[in-house]
C-alpha cells in the first residue's frame, strides 16, 4: 500500500469527517444532513467490512484444506457449513424476503449455533471462579483488604447474604459507595481522557496504529 | 502434590475439583429450591418506577434495545420481560431493536414468556419489531436523527412507510423511554448519542458484570434506573409481582456466591497457614 | 441566537482547551523540552516477553478483544492503540527469529492488523518472512474465544499480549493463558473487564496506559508532549470537582449552572 494512501488519504478524510461531526455537535441542535449523509456511509461501509471478513474467512479455509495443513478437516468442515448457512439466509430471503425463514438455517441456528454460544457464556462462571481462587491471596494489607472487601460485596449482591448477617448488605453497599463507584469514576474520566488525547495525536498523524505503519515519525 | 502438607493443598486444589462442586452447587437448587427473599434495591425501583405510573403516558413510543444474544438470556431477558410488560400495561407502544443476529431468537423468546400482554397488541400499531441493526454507534447515532435510514423496513420486511407506530417514530424527539438490555457497549452509545447529546430518558437492563460500570451512570442521573444481572431481573418479577425466571434462578447464585467466598476463605487460610509454618 | 447549541457551551471550550493544552506542550516537545513520563512495566516487559518466547522456541500470541469494533468511539481507540503495540511486538519477534500470530476478531480492523504486521517486516529489512496465515480471523465471540483458547492450547504460546477492547472472553483466554504458564502482558480501557486481566495477567496496562503505549514505545517528543497536556487537564477537571464539591457543600451552585452551560 502507498504511503500516500495509508497517510495523507487517510489524514485528510479523517480530519473532514471530524470536523463534520464536531460541527453538527455543536452548531446544529437537530441533525445536519452532511453529517448525517457521512454517518450514514459509515454505517454501509461497516456492513461492507462484515464481507470483507467473510472472503478472509474462506480464503483462510480454502488455503488450508488446499494445503492439507494440520487440523484441514475443520477447515473443511466450516467450508461446508458457511455455504448451508450463507444459501439457507439466501433461499428464505429471495423466497419470502425474510432470511430467516430457511427451515435449514433456522434448524442449525436453533440447534446447533444458539446452543453452543450459551454453552461458551456460561464456561466464564468456571473460569472466573478458578482465577479468583488463584489470584485473591492476602499477600501484603492491601491485598487482605481488597480481599476482605471483596468478599463483602460478593455476598451483598444476593439474598443469602442478608441470611447469613444482616450487616453484610449495608457493609457491601458501604464498599461499593466508597471504594467502587469513585474507582470506577476515576476510571470512567481517565480512560476518556485518555481517548480524546489518542484521537487528538491520530488526527496529527502521531499514532502508529491508526496509520498502519504510515505515521509520522 | 506428593511431600505437601494440608495448607499447601488447600491452597492447590485441582481446578477441576472446583468445576465440579460448582457445577453441583448450581444445579441442586434447581431441584431444591430455598426460595430466600429478595430485596428490592433502589436502582430496580427507580427503573420501575420510571416505566410506570405517572413517568409513562398511553400512546409514548418506548425504545427497547436487545442488546443481548440467546447466551446472555438468563441475566438479561427477565428484566427485559418485565420491562416490556410494564411498559404495555401502561398504555406505552414499543419499538423493538436488536445489535445481535440472533435477535429474532430473543424476541420470539419475549413474545412467548409476555404472551398474556402481547394478545391484546397489534404488531405495527401497538409494537414493531425492526430487527437487528449493523453498524454500532453509527446506527445509534443515525438512529437518534433519522431513523427510517437505519431501518427502511422491519425484520419482517414490511417497508416502514406502511408501518402505522413508525409514521411516530422518525427521531430521538419522538421517544419517551429508552431501555437497553445488554451485554457490551450498546447501552454507551444510547448514553452517549441520546441521553448525552438530547437528553433522552434512558436506563439499562445490564448483566452483572457491567455493574459497577453502570453504577457511576445511574448515580449522576444518566440512567434514571439500573438493573444487574439476574438479580435485577428477580427484584423487577418481585415488583410486577410475577416470580418468573430469574427468581427461580437466585438460589443458585446464592449457592455460587457463598462457594466462591468458601473457595477463597479455604485458599487464603491454606496460604497464610503455610506462611506461619514456614 | 446561540451560536453553539444549548447545553454545549462549556463541552466546547473545554474542548478547545483540551486540544490547545495539548498542541502547546507537543510543540514544547518538539522545541526540545523534555517531558519525563513514567515508565510502563507492561511496554517494559514486551522485549522479556519475546525473549522467554525465543529461549523457549515457542510463538507470541497477540489479540485485540472483540469489542473493539472502529465504529464505536470508545472502543475502536483500544483496537487502534492495541495495533501500536502489535506493530512493536512484531518488529521485537523478528528481530529475536520468534514467530508471531495474531488472532483478529474484528473484519473493520483485519486490513490494519495485515498492514502493520507487514510494515513491521519490512522495517526489520524481513519482508519476505511476513506470513498473510499468520493473522487469523475469528468471527464472533464464541468462535472467537474457543479458537482463541484452541490455539493457546496446541501451539502453547511462551507469551500472550492482552490488548485492547474486550468483553467477557478476556477471563477466559487469559486463564486459559495462566494454566499454559504463558507470560502474560494485558492491557484495556473496559472497566469490567480489568479486574479479570489484572488477576490473570502479569503485566497490565490499566485505562489511559493503553492509549499512551504507542508514546512511551516510540519516545516520540511531542507524543510524550501530548500525555503532559492530558495531565494539565486531568489537574483542571481535579480543581474544578474540589472547588464544586467545597460550593456544593455550602449550597453555591454557580459551577455547577456554570458547566452546565
Amino acid at each position: 500500500m502507498s504511503q500516500l494512501l495509508k497517510r495523507e488519504v487517510v489524514f485528510a478524510l479523517t480530519g473532514v469527517v471530524t470536523v463534520l461531526m464536531f460541527v453538527e455537535y455543536f452548531f446544529f441542535p437537530s441533525d445536519w444532513i452532511v453529517a448525517s449523509t457521512v454517518r450514514n456511509w459509515a454505517v454501509i461501509i461497516y456492513n461492507i467490512s462484515l464481507g470483507l471478513g467473510g472472503v478472509r474467512l474462506i480464503m483462510q479455509h480454502v488455503w488450508g484444506t488446499q494445503r492439507r495443513k494440520e487440523n484441514w478437516q475443520f477447515s473443511a468442515l466450516f467450508l461446508v457449513a458457511f455455504v448451508v448457512m450463507l444459501f439457507g439466509g439466501l433461499a428464505g430471503y429471495l423466497g419470502t424476503g425474510v432470511a430467516t425463514s430457511n427451515g435449514v438455517y433456522n434448524w442449525l441456528f436453533n440447534n446447533v449455533y444458539t446452543p453452543l454460544g450459551s454453552t461458551t457464556y456460561a464456561i466464564t462462571g468456571f473460569y472466573i471462579f478458578s482465577a479468583a481462587y488463584r489470584a485473591f491471596r492476602a499477600r501484603n494489607l492491601d491485598a487482605a483488604l481488597m480481599l476482605i472487601a471483596g468478599c463483602f460485596v460478593i455476598l451483598s449482591n444476593a439474598p443469602v447474604g442478608e441470611v447469613i448477617w444482616s450487616g453484610i448488605p449495608a457493609i457491601g453497599e458501604w464498599f461499593r459507595f466508597t471504594g467502587q463507584v469513585p474507582g470506577m469514576r476515576v476510571f470512567g474520566v481517565v480512560g476518556a481522557l485518555g481517548t480524546i488525547a489518542y484521537g487528538f495525536r491520530a488526527l496529527l498523524g502521531k499514532e502508529r496504529g491508526f496509520y498502519a505503519g504510515g505515521a509520522e515519525e | 502434590m506428593s511431600g505437601q502438607n494440608i495448607f499447601e493443598r488447600l491452597q492447590n486444589i485441582d481446578r477441576r475439583v472446583f468445576y465440579w462442586v460448582l457445577f453441583i452447587t448450581l444445579m441442586v437448587p434447581f431441584i431444591y429450591p430455598i426460595g430466600l427473599p429478595v430485596k428490592v434495591v433502589k436502582n430496580t425501583r427507580d427503573l420501575y418506577e420510571g416505566i410506570t405510573g405517572d413517568n409513562i403516558n398511553p400512546g409514548d413510543i418506548a425504545l427497547m434495545n436487545f442488546g443481548y444474544g440467546v447466551s446472555a438470556w438468563s441475566e438479561c431477558a427477565p428484566g427485559f420481560t418485565v420491562s416490556a410488560k410494564a411498559l404495555f400495561r401502561e398504555g406505552a407502544r414499543i419499538v423493538f431493536i436488536g445489535a445481535h443476529y440472533d435477535v429474532e431468537l430473543s424476541f420470539n423468546k419475549l413474545k412467548n414468556d409476555a404472551a398474556a400482554d402481547f394478545a391484546g397488541k397489534v404488531d405495527g400499531v401497538d409494537y414493531v419489531f425492526l430487527g437487528y441493526f449493523a453498524g454500532g454507534e453509527s446506527a445509534i447515532a443515525q438512529l437518534a436523527t433519522d431513523a427510517w435510514t437505519v431501518y427502511p423496513e422491519d425484520h419482517y420486511g414490511t417497508p416502514v412507510a406502511d408501518i402505522p407506530l413508525m409514521q411516530d417514530f422518525h427521531g430521538w424527539q419522538d421517544i419517551a423511554v429508552v431501555l437497553s438490555s445488554d451485554t457490551g457497549d450498546v447501552g454507551s452509545y444510547f448514553l452517549r448519542q441520546w441521553q448525552g447529546a438530547h437528553g433522552t430518558k434512558l436506563a439499562e437492563i445490564g448483566i452483572a458484570m457491567n455493574g459497577s460500570t453502570d453504577y457511576p451512570y445511574y448515580l449522576a442521573g444518566n440512567f434514571f434506573g439500573l438493573s444487574i444481572g439476574s438479580r435485577g431481573g428477580a427484584e423487577l418479577e418481585v415488583l410486577i409481582g410475577e416470580p418468573g425466571e430469574a427468581t427461580t434462578a437466585m438460589d443458585s447464585i446464592n449457592a455460587s456466591h457463598l462457594l466462591i467466598v468458601v473457595a477463597v476463605i479455604l485458599a487464603n487460610v491454606g496460604y497464610l497457614l503455610s506462611r506461619r509454618q514456614a | 441566537m446561540a451560536i453553539i447549541v444549548t447545553g454545549r457551551l462549556m463541552t466546547f471550550i473545554l474542548l478547545i482547551l483540551t486540544f490547545a493544552l495539548m498542541y502547546y506542550y507537543m510543540y514544547l516537545g518538539k522545541k526540545g523540552t523534555v517531558f519525563k513520563v513514567r515508565t510502563l512495566p507492561a511496554i517494559q516487559a514486551i522485549p522479556e516477553a519475546v525473549g522467554r518466547a525465543a529461549e523457549m522456541g515457542q510463538p507470541v500470541l497477540w489479540t485485540p478483544g472483540i469489542a473493539g469494533g472502529l465504529n464505536d468511539s470508545t472502543q475502536g481507540p483500544q483496537t487502534l492503540a492495541a495495533i501500536s503495540i502489535l506493530e512493536y511486538v512484531t518488529e521485537e519477534c523478528v528481530r529475536a527469529g520468534v514467530k508471531i500470530a495474531a488472532i483478529c476478531p474484528l473484519p473493520d480492523a483485519l486490513p490494519l492488523v495485515e498492514e502493520a504486521m507487514r510494515t513491521a517486516y519490512m522495517s526489520q529489512g524481513k519482508p519476505e518472512e511476513f506470513d498473510i496465515e499468520a493473522v487469523r480471523f475469528l468471527s464472533g465471540q464464541s468462535a472467537y474465544m474457543t479458537g482463541t483458547l484452541g490455539y493457546i492450547q496446541r501451539e502453547r504460546p511462551a507469551s500472550t499480549i492482552l490488548v485492547g477492547g474486550f468483553y467477557y472472553e478476556a477471563v477466559i483466554i487469559a486463564e486459559a493463558g495462566n494454566t499454559i504458564g504463558a507470560m502474560q502482558i494485558g492491557g484495556t480501557n473496559n472497566t469490567h473487564q480489568m479486574p479479570f486481566l489484572v488477576a490473570t495477567c502479569d503485566y497490565m496496562l490499566l485505562a489511559e496506559e493503553l492509549y499512551a503505549a504507542g508514546a512511551a514505545i516510540s519516545q516520540n517528543p511531542d507524543m510524550l508532549g501530548s500525555i503532559k497536556g492530558e495531565d494539565m487537564i486531568k489537574l483542571l477537571i481535579i480543581a474544578l470537582t474540589g472547588v464544586g464539591f467545597l460550593l456544593g457543600a455550602v449550597r453555591i451552585n454557580f459551577l455547577a449552572d456554570l458547566l452546565r452551560m
